[in-house]
């Protein structure tokens, strides 16, 4: 019996954990007492990570698609098919035409390898990952304002906050062991404040609960800071020695009276002032948003109101004082930092800027192209025309991304698609060909969780057979595509990062041992970096950015009366590929549903349990009604983590115009009863298998 | 209840299907050949088990005393069910059992006995009812509501007539009227005060939803049933049957080995919870 | 059956090393990150000898959190009976009081095959605590900090040697062959394993009764309202359950592979989830937290007093290092008492 110390892989907080091993196969795990972040806890998906590791659906060989069918073949066979098909396309029709997705679910060497395969290998900036479709607002955001993107402060900082203003972050359910921390500060006396149109678990422990209405952020927070210059609570010091554009800025929040933030948001003017003072006037305020800020077409406005915010009231470069993007997956940060983006390389240099180009250049030995490439969106929409090939790892598209049915038209219109997965998932049944990676448990690496700390994930047990670690296979195919990439542990692909990324410069995996080290950690003397922006922000100056209000894109109307907002719920995780296959949680929330308020559920006369079809201008999906104050009136709610009623067929698609993140948190649609056909309930339980 | 099963608590035995039989379109009735030393009595159960589906908790409707055959009256009702639903005769199933107590008839000798029944819980109390018409001379008046949603849902139909030749005052309903129906209609509650047994001696033995389990042991104890004489079974989500795994405690009782059947009285004592 | 004998400590790594050739040691190792965690023992110095808190509890090692039952083929079904021989060392006396209380739940007439095979095959070396954690009760429920029976082998460290008490035959024959390395105890030892209990006992920072708590409940004095605050805390991630040493609850499920292959195994399920209990036709008879909070509260304050005449409590505060939440038993206990 061994006990394997490693890192959660579902949620951005980044627990600690051991995995339990006995003869190769894994008995349980158990939470890492002295971690920062869960101190003895985990959530629930956390408890159970490791039954889907075993899980016999895992694939096991790789997948060659001939004549429509799948067809099992070697490594060797499935590398140089692959390789040969990339190849083809690269000449044929430029490597611009190939489109690469990197995932946040894999390693920080994995996604610095993919973005070197993209831009070395390859040759083209295409690469982008689902970060595109979370926090991509957050990163471009606060590139803008502060110069990086990233939580300014630790988890660990939380419990001894005065106040938590959290906005549009489903904290308790999403990021269990932040919420803990935040219910510890709640205990010791601090002020909670909860912006959300939805009721939710830390809503409950709120002091001040705002529930304006969806995609009303940048008039509820303007109006914030209205109240904050008029009353005079402005860090005057702050504003004249730290940032810059005072008062461009201030023109337009003149512009939010209380009456006005009141009509648009729908929240009490009273709440408004109350909330603006008690932010203002305490210290150590932190400042948390999530999805519920950043999946809008305003979602760069939204996060740029947040950081005037938090620069106005100086609110930030302190411990336990700032502004904490709160990054939904294992290892978004990382990706993000490791350049899976189509216009930085590792630690956000721009491929646009020379230098860093020519120091890429030197170190790969390959001429780099110098064009920001596709966005994930971009290339779903140019995927038959411009794009003719993709590679796609460890993501599942087809069940993520807004408007699903035209990411799988798109997806059919590609020449040649690699999916690269640890199970069969809806996107990898329409690849090419079909690369077995392995999961978290089975591979060495790092991941960099949402308050910047990289920690090192080991190998507990062997690869099951067949499978190989992602890094293996990109090299691999690089070599057969005629780009040497000789790495003979994970260790060096990271020493190789360092070298090349300035925030990670010290970050080596043999400094990594006790709970890793949080960057910027530019050297292999520096101790990491607990909060940011001390003394000056990263670019120097911070910038206020002045924001009007624009409504969502798509506004109730007669045909389509309700606002859907979407999320995730406490025990599942994204598509489902790994926690619809743990037989715990798929039984504790086996079924798609959609929150409705009990007055809306009256007048269209639903019950719980009922089926509804939800449907707005794009598609239509049947789930189970689940009637419940927690959603406000006139707005419901459907998670999304359902492929039998994928609730992103009917989101809008529409983008926010700089960071290209659609606005899933709000869009039209229209609820109605449905009467099950005699058929559909046999469908129905043969689908869940093995739980 | 002795572990019998010397191999293990939880290992099923195979029993081979003699023969299945469509009671309704979506009940059907299981004959299994018998495994060796399987005694058993009304109102106990089995853990029926498919390997590579999983095992689910059915009430045994066959006597032990008439059937040759081991009885199992399943609805198909979710995943393993469905599972069941697909074998055939020849095919076999794995049962654990038989699990839990029974119901004690030995009290009701001598007395007026009253059955009723709500959809599939018929079955468990079919076993039972079979036996009592065997020892006709041992009961009192015997009375049986039998209450369903649709006439399509009526289970066991020509046995229910071989029952009232047998001397028991049957009724028959169905929930909402409707044409091809000459019995009578409403809830099986509706019927009760009708019934001519003595309440305040007789007994009664109740299956079926919880919803008219509950209504219906409200309302007898209203009519002076005493609360000891008033017998149900409790359904609860069950995964091992044998008092282990949890998942059927409710307020100190296993409703797998200290039930399935309790009385009112005891229901009420514990305060068992009732969805 | 009880016998004692005195072991310096120069002679445990020695009679350790004897003890591994024949069985799995386990025992409590430092690991990279400062915590304490039971795992095969490799190198012997290694071992923490302090008597530390670890989580999980030593029931993995009993009933682990995933345990394959049975492979099944077209062929017919083979048992996993996992009867590997282990010897687990520095167990809590918390930890051996909980073991106790398994062997009568999962033993008896209905016996448990997949815990009893590993019982039998596993031996237990408890530690009289001296080195209790600020989370620990167990002094106010006599289930430590050091015990009078039910162990195999409790050793109390004197210092520069261990008094030895051999509280089972397994607990004897480890020592029988090995009768060279260990002295008979005199009145100095005895006398200062009094001491040493006597000063842990002093150290315990809690002081919980739950038999108040008991009482309260019962007499109706706690009212709903206050489990209603209790489970609006309850983070569901069933860490109580899954961090209890009594707790006992699992889930069954199969994997199938192709060609009708494939395992039933059994996980660690909690009944702090609404699916615990869910019926066919999605019937949630613990739809509401609070139900949930409450059965679990119960359970272990009311009904295993009536079961088994103890607690379902050992007072080890493992939940109360692992709850999100904090709505730990001794936390609610504080509150009501
Ligand atoms: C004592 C007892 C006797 C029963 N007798 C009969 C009978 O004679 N005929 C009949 O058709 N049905 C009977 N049931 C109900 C039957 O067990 C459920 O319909 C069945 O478990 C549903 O399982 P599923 O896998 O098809 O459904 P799913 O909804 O897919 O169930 C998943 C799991 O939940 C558990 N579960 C779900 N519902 C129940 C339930 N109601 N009771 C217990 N466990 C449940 C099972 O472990 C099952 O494996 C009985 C239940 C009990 C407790
Ligand atoms: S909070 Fe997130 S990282 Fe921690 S255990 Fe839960 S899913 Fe894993
Ligand atoms: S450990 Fe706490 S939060 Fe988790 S399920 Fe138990 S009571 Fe709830
Ligand atoms: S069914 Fe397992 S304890 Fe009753």
């Amino acid at each position: 019996m061994k006990k394997i110390s490693t890192v959660c892989p579902y949620c951005g907080c980044g627990c600690g954990l051991y995995v339990h091993v006995e003869k190769d196969i894994i008995t349980g795990v158990s939470p890492v007492r002295n971690h920062p972040v869960n101190k003895g806890s985990l959530c629930v998906k956390g408890w159970n990570c490791f039954e889907f590791v075993q899980h016999p659906g895992r694939l096991k060989y790789p997948l060659i698609k001939k004549d429509g069918v799948f067809k099992k073949s070697s490594w060797d066979e499935a590398l140089d098919w692959t390789a040969e098909n990339l190849l083809k396309v690269k000449e044929k029709f430029g490597p611009d035409s190939i489109g690469m997705l990197s995932s946040a679910k894999c390693t920080n060497e994995e996604n610095f390898l993919m973005m070197k395969f993209s831009r070395a290998v390859v040759g083209t900036n295409n690469i982008d990952h689902c970060a595109r479709l979370c926090h991509s607002s957050t990163v471009g955001g606060l590139a803008k304002a502060f110069g990086s993107g990233a939580m300014t402060n630790s988890i660990d900082e939380i419990d001894s906050s005065r106040v938590l203003f959290v906005i549009g972050s489903n904290t308790t359910e999403q990021h269990p062991m932040i919420g803990m921390h935040m219910l510890d500060a709640v205990d010791r006396g601090a002020t909670l404040i909860v912006a959300d149109p939805r009721k939710t678990q830390i809503a409950e422990f709120a002091k001040i609960h705002l529930r304006h209405r969806c995609g009303t952020d940048v008039a509820l927070l303007n109006g914030m800071m209205n109240v904050i210059i008029n009353e005079g609570l402005v860090d005057l010091d702050f504003v004249r020695r730290r940032t810059e554009n005072f008062d461009d800025f201030e023109k337009i929040v003149m512009r939010y009276p209380l009456d006005i933030a009141e009509k648009i948001t729908g929240v009490p003017a009273v709440d408004i002032r109350r909330v603006a003072r008690i932010y203002a006037t305490e210290k150590r305020s932190m400042l948390f948003y999530s999805m519920g800020i950043t999946q809008h077409i305003t979602g760069v406005d939204n996060v740029r109101s947040c950081a005037n915010l938090v620069m106005l009231t100086a609110h930030i470069g302190l411990p336990m004082t700032g502004l904490n993007p709160l990054r939904g997956q294992n290892n978004v940060q990382g990706a993000c930092d490791m350049g899976a983006l189509p216009d930085v390389y590792s630690g956000y240099q721009k491929v646009t800027d020379k230098k860093a180009r020519k120091k890429f250049e030197s170190a790969w030995g390959a001429k780099l192209p110098s064009v920001p490439g596709r966005t994930l969106t971009e290339m779903f929409d140019a995927a038959g025309g411009e794009i003719r090939a993709m590679y796609i790892m460890g993501e599942n598209p087809v069940i993520s991304d807004p408007d699903a049915s035209h990411v799988t038209e798109a997806i059919k219109k590609l020449d040649f698609l690699v999916v690269q997965d640890i199970f069969m998932s809806d996107t990898a049944e329409l690849a090419s060909v079909v690369l077995p990676a392995v999961t978290f448990a089975e591979k060495d690496g790092t991941f960099t969780n949402t308050e910047r700390r990289v920690q090192k994930l080991k190998k507990a047990i062997r690869p099951v057979c067949g499978a190989m670690p992602d890094w293996r296979i990109i090299s691999e195919l690089s070599k057969r595509m005629g780009y040497e990439m000789e790495y003979g542990a994970t260790h060096e692909i990271m020493e190789e990062a360092a070298l090349l990324t300035p925030s990670y410069g010290g970050i080596l995996h043999h400094r990594l041992n006790n709970f890793g080290l949080q960057w910027p950690c530019p050297g292999i003397d520096h101790s990491g970096t607990t909060f940011m922006h001390r003394k000056a922000f990263t670019k120097g100056m911070g910038s206020f950015i002045p924001i009007d209000f624009v409504p969502p894109a798509e506004p109730v109307d007669g045909d389509y009366p309700f606002i859907l907002t979407t999320g995730r719920i406490s025990f599942h995780y994204h598509t489902g590929t790994m926690c619809r296959r743990t037989s715990t949680l798929e039984r504790e929330e086996p079924d798609c549903f959609v929150e409705i308020n009990p007055a809306d559920a009256e007048s269209l006369g639903i019950k719980t349990h009922d089926r509804l079809s939800v449907s707005s201008r794009r598609g239509e999906i049947v789930v189970n009604a689940s009637v419940t104050d927690r959603t406000p009136e006139g707005i419901v709610f459907i998670p999304f983590h359902f492929r039998e009623a994928a609730v992103n067929l009917i989101t809008n698609p529409a983008l926010d115009p700089t960071a290209k993140i659609p606005e899933y948190k709000v869009c039209a649609v229209n609820i109605a009863p449905v009467v099950p056909k005699p058929d559909e309930e046999g469908k129905f339980f043969s689908r869940r298998e093995n739980r | 209840m002795k572990n019998k099963n010397k191999k293990g608590l939880y290992l099923p035995v195979d029993a081979k299907i003699n023969d299945v039989i469509d009671l309704t379109p979506d009940v059907k009735l299981y004959k299994l050949r018998k495994p060796q030393s399987f005694f058993y009595s009304p109102g106990q159960f089995v853990m029926a088990s498919i390997w590579g589906a999983g095992e689910v908790p059915i009430s045994i409707t066959s006597t032990s005393e008439i059937h040759q055959d081991i009885e199992l009256c399943i609805r198909k009702a979710g995943f393993v069910t469905s599972a069941l639903h697909r074998l055939n005769p020849g095919d076999s199933i794995g049962i654990r059992g038989p699990l839990g107590n029974r119901f004690p008839f030995e009290d009701a000798y001598g007395k007026d006995v009253l059955f009723i029944a709500g959809g599939i819980g018929i079955a468990p109390l079919r076993s039972l009812i079979n036996l009592v018409i065997e020892k006709r001379k041992n009961f009192g008046k015997i009375a049986l509501i039998y209450g369903s949603k649709t006439p399509t849902e009526v289970l066991f139909m020509p046995e229910t007539q071989n029952w009232k030749e047998n001397g028991i005052d049957l009724t028959l309903t169905i929930d909402v009227e409707c044409k091809e129906w000459e019995c009578s209609f409403g809830l099986v509650t509706e019927h009760i005060n009708r019934q001519s047994i003595s309440f305040e001696s007789g007994y009664a033995f109740i299956c079926g939803p919880h919803v008219m389990i509950n209504a219906a042991m409200h309302d007898l104890s209203l009519l002076g049933m005493p609360a000891e004489n008033i017998i149900t079974t409790i359904e609860a989500h069950m995964k091992c049957g044998v008092g282990k795994c949890g998942h059927c405690y409710s307020d100190g009782r296993y409703v797998c080995t200290d039930g399935p059947v309790f009385s009112y009285a005891e229901i009420r004592e514990f305060g068992m919870a009732s969805p | 059956m009880k016998d004692e004998f005195v072991l310096s400590k120069t002679n445990l790594p020695y009679w350790l090393r004897q003890l591994r050739k024949k069985a799995d040691l386990i025992g409590p190792l430092r690991s990279l990150n400062g915590d304490i965690i039971f795992s095969s023992i490799v190198n012997i110095h290694e071992m923490i000898l302090d008597c530390p808190a670890s989580i999980p509890s030593p029931k993995e090692f009993l009933f682990p959190q995933k345990e394959e039952m049975y492979k099944f083929s077209q062929k017919g079904v083979n048992t996993l009976n996992d009867n590997g021989k282990r010897i687990i060392f520095g167990v809590r006396s918390c930890d051996i009081s909980a073991i106790a209380l398994l062997d009568r739940f999962y033993g008896g007439l209905l016996e448990d095959d997949f815990y009893m095979s590993r019982r039998r095959n596993t031996c237990f070396i408890s530690i009289a605590c001296n080195n209790p954690d600020p989370t620990c009760f167990c002094s106010g429920l006599g289930t430590g900090p050091a015990l009078k029976t039910g162990f195999d082998l409790q050793f109390t460290d004197l210092g520069d040697r261990y008094l030895v008490q051999a509280g089972s035959r397994e607990g004897l024959r480890m020592i029988n062959g090995f009768m060279h390395l260990f002295l008979l105890p005199e009145k100095a030892d005895r006398d200062d394993q009094y001491e040493v209990l006597l000063s842990s006992q002093s150290i315990f920072e809690k002081r919980i009764t739950l038999e108040n708590v008991r009482q309260k409940i019962l007499a109706g004095k706690v009212p709903d309202s206050f489990w209603e605050s209790v489970a609006s805390r309850c983070f569901e991630c069933g860490g109580c359950v899954y961090e209890c040493p009594l707790c006992t609850c699992f889930n069954v499920i199969d994997w199938k592979e192709k060609d009708n292959k494939g395992t039933r195994m059994r996980l660690w399920d909690t009944c702090m989830f609404k699916g615990f209990t869910k019926m066919a036709g999605n019937v949630l008879p613990a739809g509401k937290k609070i139900m949930r909070t409450k059965r679990w509260y119960f359970h272990k304050l009311l009904y295993y007093p009536e079961q088994f005449g103890r607690f379902g409590c050992v007072g080890c505060g493992r939940c109360t290092i692992t709850c999100p939440g904090r709505i730990d038993i001794a936390t609610i206990a504080n509150k009501l008492d």
